[in-house]
């Protein structure tokens, strides 16, 4: 401190360049004494190229290799993807845990639902080939009333000879009325089939069967009980004996296999409509 | 330039030897790593700064390290450890990046 001025700014003057150029002097002088005036970079340039093996140098890369390596290793052990939790804490991993806990509880719950919906979907499916299974059924039951589908099966072959002409539609409507009322469930008489709809008419010498005229000898073909069948045709004052006395002769046979195989187109009816009530 | 060829040498020993690591020492490597890189910017600064002494760089890498792996073995123990890691990694962080700013405004003159 000089006491030559007692003004605050010629003090100040003073002082600073007493002080500046200790700085540099006191920051270059443990490092390079001789250069003391020198730069960040200028000592980073120097330390950097030629390279001295000192034993500050020999350290420090002892130090820095030990860094290097750990750093390396450090980021491979992380970066190893099948490895993730390697690294992680206790609490990490029992977090992990708990969520992929709660995670698969959240699947099985969904499978469960999707289980109960495979298993709802697969009964629907049954039921709905059981519903289809029924409807072929009730569909060929239907037919075989109907005189869409063949049938087949026991029953009995009735046989009218008619020699003389004197067998009328009526006759053969009763043996028919007969035959249904013992439980016919299929009938033919000379290749036509006798459904619901079916009538008889008498024309010129024959009969006419739903419009086709057939003639003698008349063959009946009938499925049902033979048991029933026969005894019902040959009761007395039925129908056997009404043709007998028209000089028809009647042959019955019972059979275990009958064809019925003539058929009828279905047809739409043309009024009549299903009421569903 | 020799301690540079150390750091290079070391990464690729690293990358080349890939070593298991111990179980006991894998809590306490990566913030090891981050406390070392706080030393090492800290030195490069004092480099800079012309007041860089191997003395007092090896001591404190070495304290740095041992510190801060005590800290994190401490949180272990005292069930803070990932909370007391992150407090570590951060207080490295903001020094690593004021020591990054002097080096810069050293190199740079910005």
């Amino acid at each position: 401190m000089s006491n030559q001025d007692a003004t605050p700014e010629n003090r100040l003057r003073k002082e600073l360049p007493e002080e500046v150029p200790a700085i540099p002097s006191q920051q270059g002088a443990p490092e390079e004494p001789a250069e003391p005036v020198l730069t960040g970079r200028q000592r980073l340039v120097k330390g950097l190229w030629p390279p001295r093996v000192t034993r500050a140098q020999l350290i420090v890369a002892l130090l820095l290799f030990g860094l290097g390596f750990g750093l390396a290793v450090q980021v491979a052990s992380n970066s190893d993807s099948g490895n993730a939790l390697r690294g992680a804490r206790q609490e990490d991993l029992v977090r992990i845990l708990d969520e992929l806990d709660d995670r698969s509880q959240r699947l099985e719950d969904e499978k469960e639902g999707l289980e109960k919906q495979r298993d709802e979907l697969e009964n629907s499916s049954d039921q709905a080939e059981e519903a289809r299974k029924q409807t072929v059924e009730k569909e060929r039951q239907l037919g075989v009333l109907a005189g869409t589908v063949a049938a087949e099966g026991p029953g009995i072959t009735m046989t009218i000879e008619d020699t003389k002409g004197t067998v009328e539609a009526d006759m053969l409507l009763d043996a028919i009325q007969e035959l249904r009322a013992a439980g016919a469930e299929a009938i033919q008489v000379n290749g036509v089939r006798v459904v619901a709809g079916t009538y008889l008419t008498d024309s010129a010498k024959s009969v006419s069967v739903d419009g086709n005229k057939i003639n003698a000898p008349f063959r009946f073909k009938v499925i049902g009980n033979p048991q029933d069948l026969e005894p019902a045709l040959n009761i007395p004052g039925g129908v056997v004996q009404t043709l007998e006395k028209e000089q028809a002769t009647v042959s019955v046979e019972r059979s275990t296999k009958i064809v019925v195989d003539a058929l009828r187109a279905a047809k739409q009816p043309d009024y009549a409509r299903s009421s569903s009530q | 330039m020799i301690a540079v060829l150390g750091l290079v040498v070391g990464v690729v020993a690293g990358l080349l030897v890939q070593p298991e690591i111990p179980a006991a020492v894998v809590p306490y490597l990566p913030i090891a790593v981050v406390a070392a890189l706080d030393a090492v910017f800290g030195g490069l600064r004092a480099m800079l700064d012309g007041i860089f002494d191997d003395k007092v760089f090896v001591v404190s890498f070495l304290s740095n390290v041992v510190v801060a792996a005590l800290i994190v073995f401490l949180g272990d123990e005292l069930g803070v450890g990932s909370q007391l890691s992150t407090g570590v990694v951060v207080v490295l962080g903001i020094r690593i990046f004021s020591n990054a700013a002097a080096i810069r405004r050293h190199v740079f003159r910005a």
